[in-house]
């Protein structure tokens, strides 16, 4: 694998100069998904699945597209990859971070299919990264959150300690401070991205030690249920929750694929597809910020607006002063944390309980 | 229950059954009448067991027909079986021996509602086995029990499924001759009460007993049916093996070397944790046959265990050839030269799912031809299974066949035939002669006198007092786990060796010592 | 009419043949009629299964991937029933060996240079599988502790254990806290021969040949036969049953741990989620269907692999739901199960006119 590990590459929009990969086609380009949950989760794999059904519309039969659901991370996700390879597929999309590897492997195989991997860093030739700042619009659910709660306490289910979630998590406690420099965010492991059981029992555990909100980083809307069992609000992620589970989630930080993936789809059919490595936030539409539930007041709701404004017109949220777990300062008033520090974040700020392990 | 006595009970018409490479009966009839008690004969592998097996559902015949109380049935379960009033005592049990008697007795039926009512199960059999007087505790697991207790356990199954025809299978060769008096009242009962019996026996004098019609089988057919009263061993006997059997063996003049086998103050406890050998103290020399009476289950079968080293002594001590060989491993013991044909053949001196050669090689596959180091040689084996099968006369369609589909007979001639080629210095045989027909009986009793005449020691455990007289230079009487005396065998009499046997000490003949 | 099971005498070598084709036949015919219940063409989905496992070298070697821990397992398992010790714990011996193995890869690579790595890694898991299966071997022998429950427990333990390794210290420091450890160093990787099937093919192979000679010609292999089929006969032979109990599960376990190494060693190159997917548990099935021969074990893992492979083919390429090719894979697995019962017991239909008991037309 030595041959093959990039390091960590900034995320750019573009890169590589590497010449166009597919041809003007007659034939519809075949595409393929591999989700590692099912599409009926209502989070992260409906969100892709969302995204393939909106690009098979748009495309029509310049197109045609397959998806392959439930695929463990690890290597027997190798094995799948590689069957759509082989199939004859032209462009196949992983959209889970423990199958960057994997489609490394496969992509080093095939020099002729085109890769997407979402939410990792290795790259190729062949293949390009994409992933969104979705943890613009996890502040934004923040400031919600920190204005609703009553215990100062915040639940919040995270899947695995890297650095996706850490920023997330991060992101989501500067929007709770930035109102409600007392509420805390407690954080549990369940060490799964897709676990209906485990999500609920993480949730419980959390009620049950005080929170009176559950925010989330998982593939389904388990957390939000548990809470709403307990008539406890939420906070949604992947889709805007709020449709499936009710008015007690109080607004989602959801994904929204179409976008970039009609770009990529369309570069790849004009044979203009370069490999690349995608970070798009909130004014590139990758991310949203769902509706808001009607139990938020309105002068939240404004609040939260005006923030939306401020990130929109260039404004990080990784905006200093920020202080880690132990009230130190590490990033000074106006500093702002980079780009490869942010994607490589194994840290808390202050306000979260629990640790990155 | 109206019976029609110019009407058969069972009626087996031409009844074909063919294993592969055998005819186990050829195109049999036999007829039983209410009240009637048949006894069933013939050689070893005759296809006695075969026809029995047809009539209690378990083997289906491939050709003929069977009417019970003049109707034609078919006959495909021992459920069915059961419903029709057959039951069978098999000659191996089928009894499950994690389970108790209880357990046992009510395996399998239908009509005992999910749960059973184990207090009114335990009342009736309890009044059975007084009627009957069957005493066996009801709560015992059956691997604790001995085989004459498991044998009461399979007919108080079969009384209390309300069987009106009882086939038994070889009853008596595990019967103490107590239990076979007892067996032999139930069955006059029972025929008093308008049931009937097949019965199979090897044991000419019970055929005499017991029975009121014999009928006698040869390599599947039937080549004689007649009252008992108009018959007689000798000619019966002649009717089974074809030829005169004659009954008078040949034996050296007695001249014993040293000691082979020394028990002192031999200790120990049986599988239930009882005392089982009390001080046993005890000497087999070379060129001496050494019989063991008694009844069956006072410590025999632990006193071959304990020499094995299949069974630990509480305490005193085993000598085998001068080496001290207590509580030795079963391996030390074989390798001492030591060969045993344990009481239980089905169990333990057979594998029933290994091939007939893989069996008669169970003592010689650790020795040059058969192995060299850890490999061994298939084509050796085979001809040394050859060998054997044709010295000992057992009956079986192949080296390959497996053991358990011989007749009872010739399972225990395999067991015979091994044991006896690996004996080097001392054959301990328990009931050798269980389940063989005369010829086989004969042939074994021989083999164990030319054991003796090579110089080898012999411990053989019967509870046939002629045959102990026949056989034995000296007897040693046991009851209870203690040896009530040893006697120099040809001079007791019948008399005080059946006293002894049943723990009567008659005065002032405690002489214990054999040298 | 009424049904009756008859074990068979003798399995006679037709019934051996036809009997695994016709419920092979059997498995079409019914997972034909759940595909057309979804709508989608029987034929082609079975021709896009079988061309996903076995038409391509690609797809072919996909199948050998996952045949070769079932191959390793199921000669571990087969060897241990046929002791009749209930060795349901080869998920738990394959992850020790795993363990093991990667342990040896992660932390010897500085003492150990060259190809020697890998040999001694793979020992490593071979006897860490072995260890493993010595302890519900140790507790039957010494204390009559039941198998079967241990050596289920201790599949959990050995799962846990390794979740432990690969979340807590052998976390790999540059892996951005996703769970696994740190891939291998190159002289630890197992060879690849074809795709990702790696050399492991050539062990497991090797191992059903050499096994199935030892239980045949080795006086071992014949105490293995009397002790499975009657421990107290073999007592009675002085055979030592504890040792050679003890012994044989070591073995056992040294073949589902050298399923473990060559997975991490062939496969994924690191210790990560994902390194069995119920190999040891998929075993059992093997080792009943090859009748626990071991030349047999191969080719049924084969098969058992490629219903694996081609079974996601019904999702990958027909685009049906992923349940339905898990139904698929049960529907021709249980005929398959049926079948192999029937090759041992053969049915016999009563007619119902003439009843089990009694009454036609008595005199
Ligand atoms: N299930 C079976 N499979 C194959 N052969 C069998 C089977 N049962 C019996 N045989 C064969 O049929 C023949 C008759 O056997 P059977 O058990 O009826 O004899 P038997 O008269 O009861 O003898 P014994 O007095 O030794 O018990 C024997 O040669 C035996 O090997
Ligand atoms: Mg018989």
């Amino acid at each position: 694998m030595k041959k093959l590990v990039l390091g960590l590459l900034a995320f750019a929009m573009v890169f590589a100069m590497v010449s166009p990969i597919v041809a003007q086609a007659k034939k519809p380009l075949k595409i393929a998904f591999v989700y590692i949950g099912p599409p009926g989760d209502m989070g992260w794999t409906y969100e892709q699945e969302r995204g393939r059904l909106a690009i098979q519309k748009a495309f029509g039969n310049k197109i045609e597209t397959k998806y392959i659901e439930n695929v463990p991370e690890g290597p027997d996700a190798e094995r799948v990859i590689r069957q759509y390879a082989t199939a004859g597929f032209d462009m196949i999309f992983t959209t889970s971070f423990g199958y960057m590897d994997p489609t490394v492997a496969v992509a080093k195989d095939f020099p002729n299919v085109i890769f997407e991997h979402c939410s990792g860093y290795k790259t190729a030739d062949n293949m390009a990264t994409y992933f969104g700042r979705i943890e613009e619009a996890r502040y934004l659910t923040g400031i919600i959150a920190g204005r609703m709660t009553k215990s100062n306490v915040i639940g919040y289910v995270a899947a695995f300690p890297i650095p996706e979630v850490v920023r997330g998590i991060n992101g989501f406690t500067l929007g709770v401070r930035s109102v409600n420099p007392k509420a805390q965010v407690k954080v549990v492991w369940t060490n799964t991205w897709y676990d209906p059981v485990k999500e609920r029992e993480a949730a419980v555990a959390l009620l049950d030690s005080g929170a009176d909100i559950i925010a989330q980083h998982q593939d389904t809307t388990e957390p939000q249920k548990a809470a709403q069992e307990r008539g406890k609000y939420s906070i949604g992620y992947d889709s805007d929750m709020g449709k499936f589970v009710g008015d007690s989630v109080l607004a989602s930080a959801t994904w929204n694929w179409e976008t970039y993936l009609t770009k990529t789809i369309q570069d790849a059919l004009d044979g203009k597809w370069k490999t690349h490595a995608y970070w798009g936030g909130l004014k590139d539409n990758v991310v949203q910020l769902s509706s808001i539930s009607s139990k938020v007041p309105a002068s939240v709701q404004s609040e939260v607006e005006a923030a939306k404004k401020k990130i929109l017109g260039g404004w990080s949220i990784f905006t200093g002063p920020i202080k880690d777990q132990n009230g130190k300062v590490v990033y000074a008033a106006g500093q702002v944390i980079p780009d490869d520090k942010q994607s490589a974040m194994d840290w808390f700020v202050e306000g979260v309980v629990g640790k990155v392990q | 229950m109206k019976e029609n006595s110019s009407q058969p009970l069972v009626t087996m018409k031409g009844i074909c059954k063919s294993f592969p490479g055998v005819v186990a009966n050829d195109c049999v009839d036999l007829e039983l009448y209410g009240g009637e008690v048949l006894a069933l004969l013939g050689e070893n592998g005759a296809g006695k067991s075969t026809l029995m097996n047809i009539l209690c559902g378990l083997y289906r015949p491939d050709s003929g027909e069977i009417e019970i109380r003049g109707q034609r049935v078919h006959i495909a379960s021992p459920n069915d079986a059961q419903k029709l009033g057959i039951g069978m005592v098999h000659q191996n049990f089928k009894l499950v021996d994690s389970m108790t008697v209880l357990e046992n007795i009510i395996l399998g039926m239908k009509d005992q509602g999910f749960i059973p009512d184990m207090k009114k199960i335990r009342k009736k059999v309890l009044e059975l086995s007084e009627t009957y007087s069957l005493k066996v505790d009801a709560d015992a697991s059956i691997w604790q029990l001995s085989v004459g207790e498991q044998q009461r356990v399979e007919i108080l199954k079969l009384l209390y499924r309300k069987a009106e025809i009882l086939i038994l299978d070889e009853p008596t060769a595990v019967l103490t001759p107590q239990e076979s008096e007892e067996l032999s009242k139930i069955i006059h009962r029972m025929r008093s009460e308008g049931k009937s019996a097949i019965f199979i026996t090897h044991k000419m004098e019970e055929v005499m007993t017991f029975s009121d019609q014999v009928m006698v089988l040869r390599k599947g057919k039937v080549v004689a049916e007649l009252p008992t009263a108009a018959t007689s061993p000798k000619e019966l006997a002649r009717l089974m093996v074809g030829r005169e059997v004659l009954f008078e063996i040949e034996k050296k003049p007695f001249s014993p070397g040293p000691a082979i086998l020394e028990l002192e103050k031999v200790c120990a406890q049986d599988d239930r944790g009882l005392a089982a050998l009390k001080n046993i103290n005890l000497n087999v020399r070379a060129g001496e046959i050494v019989g063991i009476a008694g009844v069956a289950g006072n410590g025999q079968r632990e006193l071959a265990e304990v020499i094995t080293g299949l069974r630990k002594v509480t305490s005193g001590s085993v000598k085998i050839g001068g080496k001290d060989l207590t509580n030795a491993k079963p391996l030390q013991v074989i390798k001492a030269g030591v060969a045993h044909v344990p009481q239980d053949r089905s169990q333990v001196g057979a594998v029933g799912d290994m091939s007939v050669a893989s069996n008669l090689v169970m003592k010689e596959y650790r020795k040059k031809p058969l192995s060299t180091g850890a490999l061994l040689f298939p084509s050796r084996i085979s001809a040394f299974a050859k060998r054997l099968i044709e010295a000992f006369r057992i009956s079986t369609p192949s080296t390959e066949t497996r053991v358990k589909f011989l007749s009872g007979g010739n399972v225990q001639k395999t067991i015979l035939a091994r044991e006896i080629t690996a004996c080097r210095n001392l054959l301990i045989a328990v009931y050798p002669s269980r389940g063989l027909d005369v010829g086989a009986t004969e042939a074994v009793r021989r083999q164990l006198v030319s054991q003796r005449d090579q110089g080898l020691g012999v411990l053989f455990v019967s509870e046939d007092i002629d045959e102990l007289e026949q056989l034995a230079d000296t007897i040693a009487v046991m009851f209870e786990g203690s040896i009530m005396a040893v006697l120099p065998g040809g001079s007791a009499d019948v008399e005080t060796l059946g006293l002894l046997m049943a723990g009567v000490q008659p005065s002032n003949s405690c002489d214990r010592s054999n040298s | 009419m009424k049904m009756v099971f008859e074990k068979r005498k003798n399995v006679s070598i037709g019934a051996q043949f036809l009997v695994p084709i016709i419920s092979f036949l059997i498995s079409l015919l019914l997972s034909g009629i759940m595909l057309a219940v979804f709508g989608s063409n029987p034929f082609t989905t079975f021709a896009a299964m079988f061309k996903g496992a076995f038409g391509s070298m690609n797809g072919f070697s996909e199948t050998l991937v996952k045949a070769i821990p079932l191959m390793l397992t199921g000669l571990g398992v087969a060897l241990a029933f046929k002791l009749k010790f209930w060795n349901i714990g080869a998920e738990g011996q394959l992850t020790m060996g795993g363990v093991a193995t990667a342990w040896v890869a992660l932390f010897w690579g500085n003492g150990i240079q060259g190809p020697l790595l890998l040999v001694v890694a793979l020992l490593a898991g071979c006897v860490s599988g072995a260890l493993w299966a010595g302890i519900p071997a140790f507790l039957k022998t010494r204390l009559k502790v039941d198998e079967t429950l241990v050596t289920l427990m201790l599949n959990y333990v050995a799962i846990l254990f390794s979740e432990y390794l690969y979340y807590g210290p052998w976390r790999d420091p540059k892996g951005y806290g996703f769970p696994g450890s740190a891939p291998f160093p190159e002289n630890a990787w197992l060879p690849r021969i074809a795709g990702r099937a790696h050399a492991g093919l050539f062990f497991a192979i090797a191992l059903a040949l050499i096994l199935w000679i030892v239980l045949r010609r080795t006086r071992w292999g014949f105490e293995i036969s009397i002790i499975g089929a009657s421990p107290k006969a073999a007592r009675y032979q002085g055979i030592s049953v504890e040792r050679t109990i003890m012994l044989t599960m070591l073995v056992s376990g040294a073949l589902s741990g050298l399923a473990g190494a060559c997975e991490v060693t062939g496969i994924s190159h690191r210790l990560q989620q994902g390194l069995s997917l119920g190999y040891g548990n998929t075993a059992i099935i093997i080792a009943w269907m090859s009748q626990l021969n071991p030349l047999a074990v191969p080719f049924v893992s084969l098969i058992m692999a490629g219903i694996m492979v081609g079974g996601d083919q019904v999702q990958l390429m027909m685009g049906l739901p992923s349940a339905v090719g898990t139904v698929i894979q049960g529907l021709i697995l249980f005929p398959m199960l049926a079948g192999s019962l029937f090759t041992e017991y053969r049915v016999r239909w009563i007619k119902a006119d003439r009843k089990p008991v009694c009454v036609e037309g008595g005199a």
